[in-house]
């Protein structure tokens, strides 16, 4: 399958920071790829070294398998930076027209603004737009080539509720189209309700890629609950048990395979009050992104 | 790149700077000038004189407005945008000069016009043929200037060294008062100012005199120093942007 875009050992650093510390991935076409991390994994940093924005310290970044900047002439790219681009004095169809002007085979300017919801919006001056419609106008410049691939930096943030629904919209119209879409997010849920594909990210490194089921199978995510008494370290001995919490006589645990938890539990004649919460990937990305992150890695590794 | 060109020239002209600083500022400077009798000289003289530095003047604010923009749009962070575009950076640049040349053309049109129109200035097709070119081509040094400020300096602060430069260029260049009023020091200053340098050749040519090769001389230096500035100030901003 053809890759849309890789990173491929890449480091950088900024002052004493490392942004991005042996980090590698690759994108095929066609996936529609969250990039997930607290604020500062390195998110960012990928994504202007992938577009060709940051060169990096060193590895290699590319596009269709050249370099980004070539990409990006030949008008294969749309990006969405975390913020910009939005000009004083010019109108909604006056900066969509120019931009969709620079690319070879762009989108008809009815079609882009349908898109991104703008088409009642189309004569307004875009400084005057309020935070969610300048928003679509920032997408609408990303997709306005009809690019193969299109990189949106954190595009909800910011955002409202209802702003963001109406972005995540336009966004799926345009992956029907069949193109590559990668963003990023600290939200979880949208990484989970948007992306094929969650690449966690922290402190400039992969820490874990897969599906976003995966990435919850990966990290003990269901939690077992039970109610204990007497000396209770045993239940860290159980199959599937990653992590054990006694609160008073209510013993938590953190299962990587729920199912082996509980029988386990019920064989030792221990099933008492017993709570099992499948976790959201809320609990997955914590577990993740704090002390976990090595562990998640390797995890990885194994199943891989 | 001619997309990028018509783009700029839009939001110019929407732009209150430049319109005020630009276009009306010269035109009323120049109305003042030589109907309150401030100007010294024969009336018709005085009106061709002013004019040429009115001119001067306004073509110097449209161009230096237009280095402030860059500031501007690098602040929006939509170079960085253009840079994901498939606009080469070389176009970029050559767009936003081009922009600038052309922006200038209201400023000098504006003041000639009220020179005939209102003032009654006569002059040979040839005289004006050249006056118009010398004062178009001549604002290229000043565009370059500009436009390192604003790729060197920050939003505000290019904004606010562009007027500075240009109303110093302008003050000590002689386009509001004559050198000739000046004391001896400053008038030997002027000499060696790129923007009494660039008005001088039309004022020789408003005589009906060919261009100076001094003045040229100083002016082509200055194009050269300004030029540089400005790839010095464009590499630094690519390294930030």
């Amino acid at each position: 399958m053809e890759i849309a875009a890789s990173l491929t050992d890449v480091t950088k650093t900024f002052g004493v920071t490392r942004a991005a510390d042996g980090l590698t991935l690759s994108i095929p076409r066609g996936q529609t790829v969250a990039l997930l991390g607290p604020n500062g994994a390195g998110k960012s940093t990928a994504i202007g070294m992938l577009l060709g924005l940051l060169p990096p310290d060193s590895g290699t970044a590319s596009l269709f398998g050249g370099a980004p900047e070539r990409a990006v002439r030949q008008g294969r790219v749309g990006a969405m930076p975390q913020e910009g681009g939005i000009i004083a004095r010019v109108t909604v169809r006056e900066l969509l027209t120019f931009v969709s002007r620079t690319y070879r085979e762009p989108l008809p300017l009815d079609r882009i603004l349908a898109l991104a919801q703008l088409t009642a919006l189309a004569d307004r001056r875009v400084d005057r737009l309020s935070g969610g419609q300048a928003q679509r106008v920032r997408f609408a410049m990303a997709i306005a080539g009809d690019p193969e691939l299109i990189v949106l930096d954190e595009p909800t943030a910011a955002l409202d509720v209802e702003a963001r629904r109406e972005l995540w919209a336009s966004m799926r119209g345009f992956a029907e189209r069949g193109r590559t879409i990668l963003f990023s997010t600290h939200y979880l849920d949208e990484a989970d309700e948007q992306a094929d594909r969650v690449i966690v990210i922290n402190r400039g490194r992969v820490a874990a890629d897969g599906t976003s089921t995966e990435i919850k199978r990966l990290v003990a995510a269901t939690t077992v609950r039970v109610t204990v008494s007497g000396e209770a370290a045993w239940l860290g001995r159980l199959p599937g048990v990653t992590g054990l919490e006694i609160n008073g006589d209510r013993a938590t645990l953190r299962s990587t395979d729920a199912d082996a938890t509980v029988v386990a539990l019920a064989r030792a004649g221990a099933v008492r009050d017993i709570e099992v919460t499948p976790a959201d990937l809320e609990d997955a990305f914590v577990a993740l992104t704090t002390a976990a992150a090595p562990s998640g890695a390797a995890l990885l590794k194994e199943n891989a | 790149m001619s997309g990028y060109i018509r783009l700029e020239l839009i939001r110019s002209l929407r732009d209150g700077g430049y319109i005020v600083f630009g276009v009306i500022m010269p035109v009323v400077m120049y109305l003042l000038f030589t109907n309150l009798g401030i100007a010294p000289g024969d009336k018709h003289d005085a009106a061709l004189f002013t004019m040429v530095s009115m001119a001067a003047y306004g073509a110097l604010g449209s161009a230096f407005n237009n280095g402030s923009g860059i500031a501007e749009d690098r602040a929006a962070g939509w170079l960085r945008q253009l840079r994901l575009t498939p606009l080469t950076p070389a176009q970029v640049v050559a767009g936003k000069v081009v922009t600038g040349v052309l922006g200038v053309v209201p400023s000098i049109a504006a003041v000639l016009l009220t020179g005939v129109l209102v003032n009654h200035v006569t002059l040979t097709a040839a005289q004006w043929a050249q006056i118009v070119a010398l004062l178009w081509v001549g604002t290229v040094p000043f565009s370059l200037l500009g436009l390192g400020n604003g790729y060197r300096l920050s939003g505000q602060t290019a904004a606010m060294a562009n007027l500075a430069t240009m109303l110093g260029l302008s003050i000590v260049g002689g386009l509001w008062l004559p050198t000739a009023n000046f004391p001896g020091w400053l008038r030997a200053i002027a000499e060696w100012t790129p923007s009494n340098s660039y008005a001088a050749l039309s004022w020789h040519a408003a005589a009906g005199e060919p261009p100076g090769l001094r003045q040229t001389a100083v002016l082509v230096g200055w194009l050269i120093v300004f030029g540089l500035y400005a790839m010095y100030g464009y590499r630094r901003a690519g390294k930030t942007a």
